[in-house]
C-alpha cells in the first residue's frame, strides 16, 4: 500500500503534468486507502495547479498548460466529489465573474476562475457578454466578496463602469469588492471607474483577491 | 492659455491649461505614434519635457517607462497635462510606410466604354490604396496609397468605433471626413500624374472591411463594436459619389461591394471572387493575415468563414521592441553559429522589428532551440558556454530574453514570443474550425490562398516554421497580393462581375469562432508551435 504522502504527489503531479487521464486512477487509489477526499484535492490537486501556476508566473507555462492542467485538476475533483458528502463550505470568499455586455471573449476570464478556484474562492461564473444588470442583481440577492469583471475590447470596457455605477445607485457599492481586467484595461482605467483593484495576470489577481478578503 | 513649443520644428501651438498633451498634438496634425488611442495602455506615445509644468507623473507611466526615460523627462503625452508654457520633442519619425498595390487577376470579359475613367479604392485600416483606370482599355493609367488618416482615431476597429461611442455627436462624422478627404487627395494625385480630368470620372468602386465601409458612407460603426456585432448593412450599396463628399463629376456613381459580415467584409469577398474560391471544386483556403485573420474556405461547393482576432503582434505592436513595416524595420532574421544576420527594410540602421521581422525571428527562435514548442526559451544553464546561443540568452528576472542587436539594444523577451504564440494560436485555431465544420482534413486542402499587404510579407517558412499554417501545406501556398483592389477593379469593369461578387456574398456562410464547441481547447492546441527535429 502506498502511503497517503506518496499519493497525495502523485495527485498534485498528474495535475502539474497533465495527465488529465491518469489523476482518475491515482484518486480511486487514494480512495481506496481509506485517506481523507478533502484533504486529497487540497494537499494533492490543487497543490498541482499551484505549481502550475508558479511555473505560469515564472514564464514557464503558459495558457495551453494552464488550461491543461486545470483539466486535470477538474478530472480529479470530479472523481472526489463522488465520495465526498454534501461539501461544507470551506472557501475563503465568494466571487461572483463574468465578461461584461457586448464582449464574448472569455478564455482570460475562465483562467481567473480556475485560478480564483485553485485559491479556495468560491465562484460563481456568470458567463459572457453579461448584462449590467445580471451583474447587480447577482450581487443584490447573493453573499458575495468580490465581483470580477473582463472586457477584452475598448468598446466594451464602459460596461464595467457602468455596474460599478448601478451599484452605486442601488446602495450596494460597500456590500462588495470589485476587481477588473482584460487586455485593454489599464490600472488608470481601473482608477478612473472607482474599482478597487485590477491585475494583469489571472494569477496576481487571486493574490489580490486574498488581500480584498484579508486572507492573505 | 498654454504654449507648446515643438523643439524639432521651433513651431508652437497653444492650449488650454489642463488639457491633454496628445490631443493637443494629435489635434495640430503632428504625429505622435498612439496605438491605443491614448488609453495609457501601449506605452508608444513618448514625448520629452523640456521645460515647462506639466501634471505629475501617474502610476501608469511608471510602469510602462524605463528609469532612464523617467530620468530624461520622457512622459506618456497621453497621460500628460500641459499646465503652463512647455517645450517639447517629439520622439517619433513618421516613417515611410509600403504599399502593396499589386496582385494576382484572373482573365474576365470586361464592358466595353469608348471613353471616361474610373477609380478603384481599397480601404484597409492602415492604408488606402487608389488607382486611376482607363475604362475603353482597362490600364491602369496612376495609383495612389496613404496611411489612413483616421489612424488619429486610433490604429485598430475597433479603438475607432470606440471613439464613435465617446463623441457620439461628431465621431462618425469625423472618421468620415477624414477617409474622404484621403480619397480626394489620393484622386487629386493620380488624375495629375495622368493628366486627366476628374470630372471624366464615371464611377469609382470601393472594397474595404465592414467597419470602413460603414465610416466612409457615414454610418455609425458602433455596432460592429460589441456582441452580437451586427454591421448596419451588408448589401452592396451604389450612390452618387458626391453625396459622401467626394470630388469628382456631378454624376459619378459610388459602387461598395458587398460584405458578409461585421468582421467579413468587401475586402475579403473580392479576395474570395479574385480567387474564384466560388467555382472551387477542391478545398481551398484563403487568408488574410492581419490584426484581424480573415479566412475562407471553399469545400465541396460550400464557403464557409471566420474571423480571427489575432491582435497587433503580428502588426509589430504589443512587441517590446515592435514598429511597424517601415525604414530601418527588421524584417528576416537568421541565426547561425556565426551570428545573427538582420535585413531591414531600405537596408537602414535597425529601428525596431516589424511583423514579418517578429514571425521570422520566432521561426529562427525554435529553429535553433532557442525556444521551446510550448513557447518557453531554453534555460541558459542548460547550454554550453561555448555554445553559440549562449550569449544572446539573458535572464531578466525568472524569465529569459533574446539579445536580437546591441546597439540599440532590440530584444526579443519571453512576453514577445507569448504575444506571437496567441496570434498564431487565434489564426491556426480558425481555421481548424473551418476544416473541423466542413469534415475535411489538413491533407485534403489543395491551395491556400494569402492575401492582403501583410502576408505577402511572409514567405512559406516563416509561416509554416511558426506553425500559423501546419507543415502539410508548405508547398501549397499562392500569394495573390492586394485581391481586395483587384476585386474592385473587376467589378469597376463589369457589371456582370457586380452580380456575380453580390451572389457570393449571399452565399459565403459566416461562422462565428466565439460560439464553436470546444473552441478554448482548439485555440490552446493551436497555441503550441511546430517542433523541429534537426
Amino acid at each position: 500500500m502506498q502511503t497517503k504522502e506518496e499519493l497525495l504527489q502523485r495527485l498534485s503531479d498528474c495535475v502539474f503534468e497533465m495527465e488529465d487521464e491518469e489523476v482518475v486512477d491515482v484518486v480511486n487509489a487514494y480512495i481506496e486507502c481509506g485517506y481523507d477526499p478533502q484533504e486529497g484535492m487540497l494537499q494533492g490537486l490543487v497543490d498541482g495547479m499551484k505549481r502550475a501556476s508558479a511555473m505560469y508566473e515564472e514564464g514557464e507555462y503558459f495558457v495551453p498548460e494552464l488550461i491543461v492542467c486545470s483539466d486535470a485538476m477538474y478530472a480529479g475533483i470530479e472523481e472526489f466529489q463522488k465520495y465526498l458528502p454534501e461539501t461544507e463550505d470551506n472557501s475563503i470568499g465568494k466571487v461572483v465573474i463574468g465578461v461584461v455586455e457586448g464582449d464574448t471573449h472569455d478564455i482570460g476570464k475562465n483562467l481567473v476562475r480556475i485560478m480564483m478556484e485553485t485559491g479556495g474562492f468560491d465562484v460563481h461564473d456568470l458567463g459572457r457578454d453579461v448584462p449590467i444588470d445580471t451583474f447587480v442583481d447577482y450581487v443584490k440577492n447573493n453573499e458575495v466578496d468580490i465581483l470580477c469583471m473582463s472586457s477584452l475590447m475598448t468598446t466594451t470596457m464602459p460596461g464595467m463602469s457602468a455596474v460599478i455605477e448601478k451599484l452605486k445607485a442601488e446602495g450596494l457599492r460597500d456590500k462588495v469588492k470589485v476587481m477588473v481586467g482584460g487586455a485593454p484595461v489599464s490600472p488608470a482605467f481601473a482608477e478612473k471607474i472607482g474599482a478597487d483593484g485590477y491585475t494583469r495576470s489571472a494569477i496576481e489577481a487571486v493574490e489580490f483577491a486574498k488581500k480584498l478578503v484579508g486572507a492573505a | 492659455m498654454a504654449e507648446i513649443k515643438i523643439r524639432q520644428t521651433g513651431k508652437s501651438l497653444y492650449c488650454e491649461e489642463g488639457t491633454n498633451l496628445l490631443r493637443n498634438l494629435l489635434d495640430a496634425g503632428i504625429f505622435v505614434d498612439n496605438p491605443c488611442n491614448g488609453k495609457g495602455i501601449c506605452g508608444k506615445c513618448k514625448v520629452k519635457i523640456l521645460s515647462g509644468e506639466v501634471s505629475s507623473m501617474s502610476e501608469t507611466e511608471e510602469k510602462l517607462l524605463k528609469p532612464e526615460e523617467i530620468k530624461e523627462g520622457i512622459r506618456l503625452s497621453c497621460m500628460t497635462e500641459v499646465l503652463g508654457d512647455i517645450e517639447v520633442e517629439t520622439l517619433q519619425k513618421e516613417r515611410k510606410h509600403e504599399v502593396l498595390t499589386k496582385g494576382y487577376m484572373p482573365d474576365f470579359q470586361k464592358d466595353e466604354y469608348n471613353n471616361g475613367y474610373g477609380i478603384v479604392i481599397d480601404i484597409g485600416t492602415t492604408t488606402v490604396v487608389t488607382a486611376l483606370i482607363e475604362l475603353a482599355t482597362g490600364k491602369e493609367l496612376a495609383n495612389a496609397s496613404m496611411i489612413n488618416a483616421q489612424k488619429h482615431y486610433g490604429l485598430d476597429v475597433l479603438t475607432r468605433i470606440t471613439y464613435e461611442y465617446e463623441h457620439p455627436d461628431s465621431g462618425v462624422r469625423q472618421l468620415q471626413e477624414a477617409i474622404v478627404n484621403s480619397i480626394n487627395s489620393m484622386i487629386e494625385e493620380a488624375c495629375q500624374e495622368a493628366s486627366v480630368d476628374k470630372k471624366e470620372i464615371r464611377e469609382i468602386d470601393v472594397a474595404a472591411n465592414c467597419t470602413m465601409m460603414h465610416m466612409l458612407l457615414g454610418v455609425d460603426a458602433r455596432s460592429i463594436g460589441k456582441s452580437p456585432y451586427r454591421p448596419e448593412f451588408t448589401e452592396a450599396q451604389e450612390l452618387l459619389a458626391k453625396e459622401i463628399g467626394i470630388e469628382a463629376a456631378e454624376d459619378t456613381r459610388l459602387y461598395c461591394l458587398p460584405q458578409v459580415s461585421a468582421y467579413i467584409g468587401a475586402d475579403i469577398v473580392a479576395g474570395t471572387y479574385v480567387c474564384e474560391l466560388q467555382k472551387e471544386t477542391g478545398n481551398v483556403l484563403f487568408i488574410d493575415i492581419g490584426t484581424n485573420g480573415e479566412i475562407v474556405l471553399a469545400s465541396r461547393g460550400r464557403l464557409l468563414c471566420c474571423s480571427c482576432a489575432a491582435g497587433p503582434a503580428l502588426e509589430g505592436m504589443n512587441i517590446s521592441s515592435g514598429i511597424r513595416a517601415a525604414e530601418g524595420a527588421i524584417e528576416d532574421v537568421k541565426i547561425t553559429e556565426q551570428g545573427i544576420k538582420l535585413q531591414t527594410i531600405g537596408n537602414q540602421k535597425p529601428a525596431g522589428i516589424c511583423g514579418s521581422g517578429i514571425l521570422a525571428v520566432v521561426k529562427e527562435l525554435l529553429r535553433t532551440g532557442i525556444v521551446k514548442k510550448t513557447g518557453v526559451f531554453v534555460k541558459k544553464e542548460k547550454l554550453k558556454e561555448d555554445d553559440y546561443r549562449y550569449p544572446y540568452i539573458r535572464l531578466n528576472g525568472t524569465k529569459r530574453e533574446f539579445i536580437l542587436h546591441e546597439d540599440p539594444e532590440l530584444l526579443v523577451t519571453q512576453g514577445d514570443v507569448r504575444q506571437v504564440q496567441l496570434a498564431k494560436g487565434a489564426i491556426l485555431s480558425g481555421f481548424i474550425a473551418l476544416l473541423n465544420k466542413a469534415g475535411i482534413r489538413m491533407e485534403d486542402l489543395d491551395k491556400v490562398m494569402i492575401a492582403g499587404q501583410f502576408g505577402a510579407h511572409l514567405p512559406a517558412e516563416s509561416l509554416v516554421g511558426t506553425g500559423i499554417l501546419p507543415k502539410e501545406l508548405e508547398h501549397k501556398l499562392v500569394y495573390v497580393g492586394n485581391s481586395s483592389k483587384t476585386g474592385a477593379y473587376m467589378t469597376l469593369m463589369s457589371r456582370k462581375v457586380k452580380k456575380e461578387v453580390e451572389e457570393l456574398a449571399e452565399k459565403m456562410e459566416y461562422m462565428e469562432l466565439a460560439e464553436t464547441e470546444n473552441y478554448e481547447r482548439i485555440f490552446s492546441e493551436s497555441m503550441i508551435f511546430p517542433s523541429f527535429s534537426s
